[in-house]
């Protein structure tokens, strides 16, 4: 365990060597770092971040080393979205028993199970994950992964983030650490080229980046990795001679990004693709550190001209929302990157913001969210689900915007609800997302049902007069 | 691009658009290094031989697509089956979360868990120190009259022993000394949820039984539902036969309103349940009866220690299962069946005499639950149906001779075949080499549905891709009739599907059924 400790120190290095922000580097540590407290619900843990973090690799097989529990509960529960193979919603788990357990029949198990995969789905690759229990009772899965690497001349890569090791914060950078040891620069690209980039930790939750990317293509900027979503094994693995890159959701994968910088000189922004000023942003960094690497100074300008043209389609479009959703109070209950990037966004189309949670964030990501609503007490940590109740009363909330797990909060509460974390239907990103996002906050603050849930029912209100 | 303010279009017909359609094929050339059609589709062709299936089914180590859950989960949903109670599970955070979403995406309702956020110096050390704050914790935030405690693999393979861990907590202070903390150990690597479910019902009865003996037996029926994803239906159905036929009865552990609160502008975290003082009284009961065998094994054990006589039932539904809960309760209450109930049943067998042509000789796959097949297979067999394939991933062997026992005692169960602890891939295989009419199971059903083809009649859990169906029973014969429309629904809207091209196929595709 001492090894595993050692290297969860290595990834949270990143938070800890920092250099803007005003609070030390203890203190920086202790933040994304710090054990959740016995008794509440906060989170996932450190396998589920590292499997979000690599499960929307589309090619690989994912095998979740583990009694049923882990896989069992969880399989197939997220919306990122794939061009092609299906592979990666499939289940794979060695299912321990007890008997596995006390007999010490895991690793082997392990073994056979990593051959019945490569002899009946031939995937580019598979990932092994470590959980609790096989962590706990010893299973070396890097040892049995090198030997299924060797043995059938496929990529087999060990990700080690048993759950009990942190947050799901944690997984995330343990995921990263994972593509940095066995997977990125193993395989040369053909014809790597001066306008190829990486976006790191950009999910494609329904589809989101395919909106996203024809902006890309318009500048003729290549994506070589978008990693995870809708990622190919080959992507990843060849994602080290991108010249530029831009994380997305910083929390997940900055210290990816940082150690691709040291080691292959691959400069990074961290940036967000929710909101018009938010798209553009990106899109001129992208541009900018793409040019400063030797790409064709032209670009720049380009990138202003589609920004203009682009920005100015938008705001036309998003002109037949404005006057239904300026000044609605939105309370967002969500985490990392989106506490400050959809708050930019909503404040673009005039919407009010009464809260905004920072649960997962970095510091930076904080900081974005102080600096956007120069308000401090509209910043709140993750709370129960009773504080998130009347806070919703309190600050008079016309909408919650949230993820799955909070959103009957808000019904509770007779408020109209949005889902914007891993299981939302719409895609929110670029352009074209806030023309939908707008439309869907439209649609749900304006549903005609509203009234009625709140109403009381017409023998009551015959009473109360 | 298509996207206007007047149309914004969403994202599934979005990306159907030429622009998208492009932008993701040059993907799959430049990045997968893809195989011609030809030998794609060569390929999928072998997965649906004989050959594969052999193969498939010759697995051993590896789990593709399972069909259960684990055992803190059965846990987490049988705790939330008595007043006021929060579930505390000893472990690391990731399970409970796991749990929550579990519950809440299948009953659209929150799900309160906590967790004791067991971490690497709990491995080391022990989980001590987590339980003593954590119940400390759970007592002051979350108000609850009782804390069931459930365990997940990591407390479990460290050895943590709560029975041990609680006193300590208590005599720390963590809750008053009185307050009731049940537990239940709950290894994720034995069993699967219903083996949790039975253990906690079991740790709540215990609580609360042990050590008093029983006055005398009064003329009730404990009534022990199971694992029940359709619990918020079921649960009332049953109340109401048994009200109407003037029963004494008690439900231990009933989640029906803790997953289906009112919206009224108040929030519960707690909902409903069997009361503390309820589970107290139940030790005096006649009977205890259980609606599934395999969800209370170790419980209906633990009341018969007691000195109460039990009985089990596979998970009732349809007319013959229905009528044997009926006749047992009515025999061990001395009630009668009234004749609102015997209308009930009359419209039922009428509604199945109607459809019969509709059902008769069709083939079936069920999967799920052990009891729940079980039922399903019975039911199927009382409308002419065949049970072609039974699988549960979480079946023993025990139950592979249940089944075969049952499928004996009826032609249509002649040709059924029983699969214990396989998977849904495995399922796969078995539906294009012994193509079956219809698929039953749960929402992990519909890539099954897609591949083979099989339309797919949603039921159990979890579904989480269609709304409210839990809230309507199965059991009784209303519940009878819901399942029977449910199974017809289907075969008419897929004969619709496939009658209605017109001039080509439409020669049946009739206005009358």
């Amino acid at each position: 365990m001492s090894s595993l400790n050692a290297k969860n120190k290595d990834a949270f290095h990143e938070l800890a060597s920092e250099k803007s922000g005003s609070k030390g580097p203890k203190a920086r540590l202790r933040n994304c770092a710090r054990p959740m407290a016995p008794g509440t619900a906060v989170g996932g843990c450190a396998f589920d971040g590292a499997k979000v973090a690599l499960q929307p690799i589309t090619d690989v097989a994912h095998l979740i080393h583990a009694p049923l529990a882990c896989e069992g509960n969880s399989w197939d529960n997220r919306g990122a979205a794939s061009s092609g193979p299906t592979l990666w919603r499939t289940s794979f788990t060695t299912d321990l028993t007890e008997i596995d357990i006390v007999m010490g029949h895991s690793e082997r198990k392990l073994f056979k199970a990593i051959r019945e995969i490569k002899d009946g789905y031939a995937p580019a690759a598979i990932f092994v994950y470590s959980t609790c229990v096989t962590a706990m009772i010893g299973d070396d899965i890097d040892v049995v992964c090198k030997r299924a690497t060797d043995e059938f001349a496929l990529p087999v890569v060990p990700v080690n983030a048993p759950g009990f090791v942190g947050s799901k914060n944690l997984g995330n950078k343990l995921a990263g650490e994972a593509l940095l040891k066995h997977v990125i620069g193993t395989v040369e690209p053909d014809e790597p080229g001066l306008c190829d980039i990486n976006i790191l930790g950009e999910f494609n939750l329904s589809g989101e980046f395919w909106q996203v990317k024809p902006l890309l293509d318009k500048l003729g900027v290549r994506v070589r990795a978008c990693i995870p979503g809708d990622a190919r094994y080959l992507q990843v693995a060849s994602a080290h001679r991108s010249r530029a890159a831009m994380t997305v959701c910083s929390t997940a994968f900055v210290a990816l990004a940082r150690k691709m910088q040291e080691r292959w000189d691959i400069p990074f922004f961290e940036g967000s693709f929710y909101g018009i000023s938010g798209t553009s942003e990106a899109l001129r960094r992208i541009a900018d550190l793409l040019v400063k690497k030797g790409a064709d100074p032209s670009l720049l300008h380009r990138t202003e001209i589609l920004v203009a043209e682009e920005e100015e389609k938008v705001w036309k479009r998003l002109e037949a929302y404005r006057p239904r959703l300026e000044g609605k109070r939105v309370l967002l209950n969500t985490g990392g990157v989106k506490s400050w990037s959809v708050v930019h966004a909503l404040m673009e189309i005039g919407m009010e913001i009464v809260g905004t949670s920072v649960k997962k964030s970095t510091l930076e990501d904080r900081e974005r969210v102080k600096q956007t609503l120069k308000e401090e007490n509209l910043v709140f940590e993750s709370m129960s689900p009773r504080e998130l109740f009347s806070l919703l009363l309190e600050r008079k909330a016309d909408i919650m915007l949230s993820g799955g797990r909070t959103q009957y909060i808000a019904l509770k509460a007779k408020l109209p609800w949005l889902d914007i974390n891993q299981e939302r239907h719409h895609a929110y990103a670029g352009y074209e997302g806030m023309v939908q996002l707008a439309r869907q906050i439209d649609l749900a603050i304006h549903n005609p049902m509203w009234p009625q849930v709140r109403e009381p029912a017409p023998w009551e209100q015959a009473l109360v007069v | 691009m298509p996207q206007s303010a007047e149309k914004a279009l969403d994202h599934a017909p979005l990306f159907c658009e030429p622009e998208y359609r492009q932008m993701l094929a040059e993907k799959k050339l430049n990045f997968e290094c893809p195989h011609p059609d030809q030998v794609v589709s060569d390929q999928r062709e072998f997965t649906k031989s004989w050959k594969y299936r052999e193969k498939n089914l010759a697995r051993q180590a590896l789990v593709v697509n399972p069909a259960k859950a684990c055992q803190p989960l059965g846990a987490v949903f049988a705790a939330a089956g008595f007043e006021r109670t929060m579930s505390f599970v000893h472990g690391s955070q990731g399970c409970v979360a796991y749990y929550r979403s579990h519950l809440s995406r299948h009953f659209k309702e929150p799900s309160s868990v906590v967790s004791s956020s067991m971490t690497e110096d709990a491995a080391v050390f022990g989980g001590l120190k987590n339980m003593v704050d954590g119940l400390a914790n759970t007592y002051k935030l979350y108000n609850p009259k009782m804390i069931a405690v459930s365990t997940t693999c990591m407390a479990e393979v460290i050895g943590d022993d709560l029975h041990g861990f609680i006193e300590n907590a208590k005599s720390e202070g963590s809750v008053p000394r009185d307050f009731d903390v049940p537990f239940a150990h709950t290894p994720a690597f034995v069993g699967s949820h219903v083996d949790g479910y039975d253990s906690m019902v079991k740790g709540v009865l215990e609580n609360f039984w042990k050590g008093t003996a029983r006055t005398e037996a009064t003329a009730t029926i404990n009534i022990i539902p199971g694992f029940d994803g359709f619990c918020v239906g079921n649960n009332r159905e049953l109340k109401r036969l048994l009200d109407l036929m003037q029963v004494n009865y008690m439900f231990i552990q009933d989640a029906s309103d803790q997953f289906d609160t009112p919206s009224d502008g108040n929030f519960r975290m707690y909902d409903g349940g069997t009361s503390i003082n309820d589970v107290k009284a139940a030790l005096n009961a006649e009977w205890t009866l259980s609606l599934q065998y395999y969800n209370t094994r170790k419980t209906l054990d633990y009341c018969r220690d007691v000195g109460q006589a039990a009985t089990s039932f596979h998970y009732p539904l349809g007319v013959e299962a229905t009528d044997e809960l009926l006749m047992v309760i009515s025999e061990i209450s001395g009630r009668e069946i009234p004749e609102a109930i015997r209308l009930e049943r009359g419209r039922l067998i009428d509604a199945m005499a109607d459809s019969q042509a509709w059902l008769y000789g069709k083939k079936y796959a069920i999967y799920g639950d052990p009891d729940f097949v079980y039922a399903m297979a019975r039911f199927i067999m009382e409308t002419g149906g065949e049970p072609t394939h039974c699988l549960a991933t979480n079946g023993t062997s025990a139950w592979e001779d249940e089944m075969k026992e049952l499928l004996a005692s009826s032609p249509f169960g002649k040709n059924a075949q029983v699969w214990p602890g396989k998977d849904l891939w495995a399922l796969r295989s078995l539906l294009f080499t012994e193509p079956v009419d219809l698929l039953i199971g749960n929402s992990y059903g519909k890539y099954l549905e897609r591949d083979t083809g099989t339309p797919l009649v949603r039921l159990m859990f979890p579904i989480f891709d269609r709304h409210h169906h839990h809230r309507f029973p199965l059991m009784g014969y209303q519940g009878g009739l819901r399942l029977l429309t449910a199974i017809l629904d289907k075969i008419f809207d897929n004969l619709d599907r496939e009658t209605m091209h017109a001039g080509v196929t439409d020669y049946s595709y009739d206005l009358t059924r």
